[in-house]
């Protein structure tokens, strides 16, 4: 009889634990439901950049500017600006009567709050590198700002949208950001599950008359392909955010499902060691480049769903320059071969690529280049890596090569000078070209759209050939609406913007 | 009894305490901290402000006055808070232990009620053609990896019946049908290569007891075939069926990572997949205690079942 107590307890303790297995809220206002396969590590927008993150906190703040979906600047929480001519002093004029989620209200106290944390070195912001030229944020009224820069920079007002603005309560440690959400966005943060889902609901105070349309937004996290294509398909999920081609096709072969399509502004790469053999000769990095064949890489890898280019996206109509323009777009493994021999290595020449693993698209271009590069005399190894492994060894330059993928920005400023820059702040490759350096400066300093298209011209040959990258190629990138969602337009930049205009059934 | 409890009390702790360094070490060593995950790959950072970030989460400092402020935490019932939510790991922790137990336990049902019965009239009818075919079946449920046969599983529902919710989560107590409905296919998936293996070792125990003298003498002096197979024969072969069962709630947890994974559940297996992509030291680690835990106590449960079974096993 003593061994049937000790049964009977065993079993009233699973009850017990079995019953608390209640995740989450009740069941409200129907919110948007959006499959994602990332969960964010952190919700501060002045710190998290990876493509999770800002998948939701996009929606939660908002900058001075913003980026529309044909990559145009527009006005967001500045409603007007004005230029020096000396291009180094800008004056903003802010919305009036905007409200953040707190209830606070948005003055340019706020403005100057978010751009002194983003550039205190104590935050730790990633994005403080581009806006180091601010010298000085000024409150000239509650509802006027002015910058003043160290030195003109034309790409100043596309950075602003990415410059998420903050209570100036929050800004000076009011409120821990990483955990939570408060900005003046069309929706509001409501709660986090870890691993499960992120709810953001409707800011029913917002500035924009009549938006957002929506409930809310609700961020499932589902790390399975089959399990998001299914779940939207059958109904369970209403979106697929920013997918790749090999998910989109399967998609697009079902019936209630509308599949968006665009160029990306990121492009998988493969990137180099200047500073370490063999890459740290030119010619090497041009027979690197003559080996590959971009065309039948982006059929291989993206299902033929993209396109080879540049260093620049081709979705940057007025920047990218095309391919034709690019002498080792031509697939040439003889003059791979003849590179390879003047650099030194008649016999080939045996490189290693990190691969970063956690993205499959990545793994696939990788495999296609190990292949191409063999008749033209390179042995290549990949080393496929665990992501925190990868991002390590890219942070610290201990690598020969690599294949990753990176997101771009839509002024060609942003990836150039902080890339390929002498001492840039993601110029990993240890690249310095004095020439390079010089024509990038003078870019940036100049406000003629035309001196800025001739220049970067330039530099894209130059970069395109014998720079530290070789520029795989630019997927097409696509969203997935499910049945009765309308109203959304797809960023090249991936960002959400057009929730806000979203409807659902 | 109070003795043996005693016992697997000290055992329990010094288990504790080596699975505790040895996490703590282990998920240091990994490279790529907290940090690094956090900003990603192509993010503009100075070496300074890396500092600073892992200033604020206390990853700065030597791993050993880490682990003894961690450890000395425990002590005092403080597990740590998670690093990006903020909440402390306890409430992380029991807020989705209540899906694995429940995945794991209907699993666990389902096939206890399948395997005992195929187990046993497989070896009943041994070498007849439903022994050959339940035993290529029980062989083919063996080897099939849970997140293939999840994902079949799903294909094959939407296929069948597009408009079955066979995926996403909804709490038993907000919705019990719902919760079932989404259940039904994880359970399957994370059940199968368990059920075949407790059919397999029941097939073996029963042929084994089957063979036994006393068997014959059962049927010797008049007991029905029933009860030649139920209480004597199966009796006996409880002994093995129990130690494969102790096995394989270790294996079930190990499943559940993958099928919680795969449709998207949110419990303990995903918490901790997630803990450890994040570098989220704190949660780990209180994580694998846990679970650590767990299995110290169901094989102390098994140990008293073994009591309860075989009169010869005392617990001096």
């Amino acid at each position: 009889m003593r061994m049937g107590t000790g049964y009977l307890k065993a079993g009233v303790a699973i009850l017990a634990l079995t019953s608390g297995i209640a995740v989450g809220a009740a069941a409200q206002a129907k919110p948007l439901e959006i499959a994602t396969d990332a969960s964010p590590v952190g919700l501060d927008p002045h710190v998290v950049t990876s493509f999770a993150s800002i998948l939701v906190t996009k929606n939660v703040y908002e900058g001075l500017t913003a980026i529309d979906d044909s990559l145009n600047v527009v006005p967001a929480l500045a409603k007007s600006w004005t230029v020096s001519p000396d291009g180094k002093t800008y004056k903003f004029s802010l919305r009036d009567g905007v409200k953040f989620h707190n209830g606070e209200a948005f003055t340019a106290k706020d403005v100057v709050a978010s751009i002194n944390r983003i550039k205190d070195t104590k935050t730790g912001s990633p994005l403080a590198s581009r806006f180091t030229v601010i010298s000085e944020a000024k409150e000239v009224s509650p509802t006027e700002v002015e910058l003043t820069l160290s030195a003109p920079s034309a790409p100043l007002v596309s950075q602003l949208a990415d410059l998420a603005i903050i209570p100036a309560s929050a800004a000076g440690g009011g409120a821990d950001l990483q955990k939570g959400a408060i900005g003046t966005g069309p929706f509001k943060f409501q709660q986090w599950v870890p691993d499960t889902y992120i709810l953001l609901t409707k800011n029913e105070s917002y500035y924009e008359k009549g938006l957002p349309k929506l409930d809310g937004l609700k961020f499932n996290i589902v790390p399975e392909a089959t399990t998001r294509q299914v779940g939207l398909s059958s109904g369970t999920y209403q979106m697929l955010p920013n997918i790749d081609g090999a998910l989109a096709l399967t998609l697009k072969s079902g019936s209630s499902v509308n599949v968006l399509e665009t160029t990306d502004l990121a492009y998988s790469l493969v990137g180099f060691n200047t500073t370490k053999a063999p890459f740290d000769k030119p010619q090497v990095r041009e027979a690197f480049n003559y080996a590959l064949n971009r065309g039948k890489l982006v059929d291989a890898a993206y299902f033929g769903l993209g396109q080879p280019a540049g260093p620049l996206s081709p979705a940057l109509k007025d920047w990218a320059a095309p391919t034709s323009d690019f002498a080792c777009y031509k697939t040439d493994p003889v003059k791979a071969k003849a590179l390879l021999k003047e650099a030194g290595f008649e016999n080939g020449v045996e490189v290693t690529l990190n691969v970063l693993g956690s993205v499959q698209s990545v793994v696939d271009a990788a495999q296609v280049v190990q292949a191409q590069l063999t008749a033209a005399g390179f042995k290549a190894k990949l080393n496929v890596q665990e992501q925190g492994a990868f991002i390590q060894d890219w942070r610290n330059s201990n690598f020969e090569a690599f294949v990753s993928l990176n997101g771009g920005g839509v002024d060609p400023d942003d990836y150039f000078t902080r890339t390929f820059k002498t001492g840039g702040s993601t110029n990993v490759y240890k690249y310095s070209n004095p020439e390079i350096d010089a024509k990038l400066d003078a870019a940036r300093a100049s406000n003629n759209k035309a001196e800025r298209q001739k220049i970067y011209k330039e530099v894209q040959v130059e970069l395109a050939c014998k720079g530290p990258i070789a520029h795989l190629g630019y997927a097409n990138l696509f969203t997935a609406l499910g049945d009765g969602v309308d109203g959304y337009k797809i960023l090249a930049n991936r960002q959400t913007r057009y929730l806000r205009e979203t409807t659902a059934k | 009894m109070y003795r043996l409890l005693a016992r697997r009390g000290a055992d329990l702790l010094v288990t504790l305490f080596g699975v505790s360094v040895i996490t703590f070490l282990l998920i240091r060593l990994v490279p790529g901290d907290a940090v690094q995950i956090m900003l990603g790959a192509n993010a503009e950072v100075t070496p300074e402000r890396l500092n600073a970030l892992r200033q604020q989460l206390g990853i700065d400092r030597p791993i050993w006055e880490q682990y003894f402020t961690w450890a000395g935490g425990i002590l005092s019932g403080n597990f740590g808070s998670s690093l990006w939510t903020g909440k402390p790991v306890i409430e992380e922790i029991g807020a989705r232990i209540g899906i694995t137990i429940e995945l794991t336990l209907l699993s666990l049902g389902l096939a206890v009620i399948v395997a005992v019965p195929a187990g046993v009239a497989m070896a009943y009818l041994r070498n007849s053609a439903s022994d050959y075919v339940v035993r290529i079946l029980t062989i083919a449920g063996v080897t099939v990896p849970s997140f293939w046969l999840g994902s079949l599983l799903i294909y094959l529902m939407f296929l069948f019946f597009p408009k079955y919710p066979a995926v996403g989560y909804v709490p038993f107590t907000d919705d019990p049908w719902g919760n079932l409905q989404r259940m039904l296919l994880p359970v399957i998936a994370l059940s199968l290569p368990v059920l075949a293996a407790l059919a397999r070792i029941t097939r073996s125990a029963m042929l084994d007891a089957l063979g036994q003298d006393y068997v014959r003498t059962a049927r010797a002096k008049g007991a029905s075939e029933l009860t030649v197979v139920m209480s004597h024969a199966w009796r006996n072969a409880l002994i093995p069926f129990v130690t494969t069962l102790g096995i394989m709630a270790g294996y079930l947890f190990g499943g559940a990572i993958v099928v919680e994974q795969v449709f998207a559940l949110p419990g303990l297996g995903r918490l901790m997949l997630g803990a450890i992509n994040e570098r989220n030291y704190p949660l780990i680690q209180a994580a694998i205690l846990f679970v650590t835990s767990a299995f110290v106590v169901i094989n102390f449960l098994i140990d008293l079942l073994y009591v309860a079974i075989d009169p010869r096993v005392s617990l001096k």
